[in-house]
């Protein structure tokens, strides 16, 4: 095909996640000709096949096997209880097969999207290759992921390790797992490979875990997961790992104190990083360690190239690639002055531990690092009557409001804490008070009272 | 089969020995031992060709970009001389 030659498509997006299938699906509704881009062998992404669907299927039969284990204090007995854990994978499977990704070559060709599969290229900037077959595009959306970042340690390579991918998928649960990175991913697993009842040991070289979390929020979880017998490590070093028989053995240090322990798997949850080798250079399209870099409507420095998702950040989650690819799909296409900025002041993030985390807008930290006087509100969720009743007093609220009181973020730490934000992000996105919140009526007894009262204490 | 599009749009299956020389000739330019040039170049072509991979085309720039970060990391005088050699040829 001759650099003259007339587009194939009006867009192709390169990626089938998030990111990239919903600015191909607003870009076919428009009567665009749209093309999707998958190098791995389904489609749909890292969400529905190997991350936020399957984590949570796993982590709801973690939850109902500790509430039966727990159930005889509530006056239910439930006699003599036991994990099949091949039923619980196979639980798993079925929810990631609920999502739809296994027929979703059909569902995009029903919307008018062909599904190019291979590794894509860019040759120029407006032709890419897959597989030795060029196709040219009028525009692009790149939304290419990420790849997990493994930490150069001494012996990690040669005696083996699972990321999340593997995790969900394995046959057994093990023994004792050594965990590298106190991130949200690595306390997910944390909570649900201890729930389960492996020996989990958390490393994390920061100071603390959930490093983007208020204080308050990660010296909880941190405290929650030591009552659970996890060992968690905070600014800690690994020194090297190896493998011994079916073992592994890893010297490690606390900051203080070297240790020596062996475990039967490792997880690796440090971090990751964006899929960028796809030729960027080829058309024009800057990034650099952190992803590709975009302006506020998701446009990169090639003109007629959009990027979103998890490639291009703040955050690496499916509602904000969701966003993202949303505005790059109507960005593309719309008018200048019709164009959509994107705001990222008001993303909900939420850790599905137990009791869950999740956050929205800015920290206390933050606030005053830019000259800000915040003033604060905090409530134990041990106050509430839903506290009582469900026998979990574990949690609190902490509201970060300006000097003249309006909400600029939140903290939760609760048991529904992942629904409870959405109240905050509200708040945070419309500029409301926490006199506001503080006024409005909340239903007894729910968790929710406790934004209430922290927004009553505001100060 | 990896193809190379050349600058001026044309393709050619990919070369490693290409490759080679032209590494090679940024470490003697840097007066490299022989028998250490050889070992580098023959890890930068091991690396890039690893990076390749299933890759079946790629610009003749992308190869340049590559090696160039490849050998710098090893050897940043050569990488210098190597990444510098083409945009004055």
């Amino acid at each position: 095909m001759s650099r003259a030659a007339p587009y194939d498509y009006d867009l192709i997006s390169i990626g089938s996640g998030t990111g990239g299938s919903v600015g191909a699906n607003y870009a076919s509704k428009l009567g665009k000709k749209v093309a999707i881009v998958e190098q791995e062998n389904v489609l749909g992404g890292e969400c529905p096949n190997w991350a936020c669907v399957p984590t949570k299927a796993l982590l709801h039969s973690a939850d109902i096997y500790e509430t039966v284990n727990n159930a005889s204090f509530y006056g239910i007995n439930p006699g003599k209880i036991s994990i099949n854990y091949k039923k619980i994978k196979a639980w798993k499977d079925l929810v990631v097969s609920r999502t739809g990704t296994s027929h979703a070559e059909e569902t995009f060709a029903k919307d008018g999207i062909d599904v190019l599969r291979g590794h894509a290229h860019f040759i120029d900037p407006h032709t890419i290759s897959i597989d030795g077959k060029r196709y040219r595009s009028r525009k692009f959306l790149i939304a290419s992921g990420t790849k997990n970042f493994i930490p150069p340690v001494e012996g990690l390579e040669e005696s083996g390790y699972i990321t999340f991918r593997e995790a969900i998928d394995l046959q057994k649960i093990p023994k004792s797992i050594f965990i590298i990175g106190g991130g949200p991913i690595g306390c997910e697993f944390a909570q649900l490979f201890s729930s389960f009842g492996s020996k989990a040991h958390l490393i994390e070289v920061a100071p603390r875990l959930l490093g983007h979390e208020e204080p308050e929020s990660a010296d909880l979880i941190k405290a929650v997961f030591l009552k659970r017998k996890v060992d968690v490590v905070t600014n800690g070093k690994i020194y090297s790992i190896e493998k011994k028989g079916k073992k592994k053995s890893i010297k490690y240090s606390d900051g203080k104190t070297a240790h020596h322990i062996e475990v039967d798997e490792v997880l690796v949850a440090s971090g990751k990083r964006p899929n960028v080798d796809f030729g960027l250079e080829n058309a024009g399209v800057k990034y650099d360690k952190h992803g590709i870099k975009t302006n506020r409507f998701m446009q990169t420095s090639a003109k007629h190239i959009w990027a979103a998702g998890d490639v291009v950040g703040p955050y690496q989650f499916t509602h904000t690639a969701a966003y993202q690819s949303r505005l790059a799909g109507h960005n593309m296409f719309a008018r200048k002055s019709a164009c959509q900025a994107a705001y990222y002041n008001c993303i909900p993030r939420t850790v599905f531990t137990s009791p869950e985390v999740a956050s929205v807008g800015t920290t206390e930290e933050e606030v005053r690092k830019h000259g800000g006087k915040p003033k604060i509100g905090m409530a134990p969720v041990s106050i509430l009557g839903r506290a009582n009743t469900s026998n979990q007093t574990t949690g609190l609220v902490k509201v970060v409001c300006s000097h003249k009181g309006v909400i600029l973020g939140a903290s939760i730490v609760a048991p529904r804490a992942g629904e409870m934000i959405h109240e905050l992000a509200l708040a945070v996105r419309f500029g409301h008070s926490a006199k506001e919140i503080a006024n409005m009526i909340h239903a007894f007894p729910t968790w929710s009272e406790a934004v209430k009262v922290a927004c009553a204490k505001v100060q | 089969m990896n193809h190379v599009v050349k600058r001026h749009g044309h393709t050619q299956p990919y070369d490693e020995r290409k490759l080679y020389a032209s590494v090679f000739a940024s470490l003697n330019a840097v007066r490299v031992p022989v028998e250490e040039a050889e070992l580098v170049a023959n890890q930068v072509c091991k690396e890039l060709g690893s990076w390749l991979g299933n890759k079946h085309e790629v610009t003749s720039g992308d190869i340049h970009r590559k090696a160039s970060r490849i050998l710098s990391a090893i050897n940043p005088d050569a990488g210098y001389i190597y990444k510098t050699h083409r945009s004055i040829s």
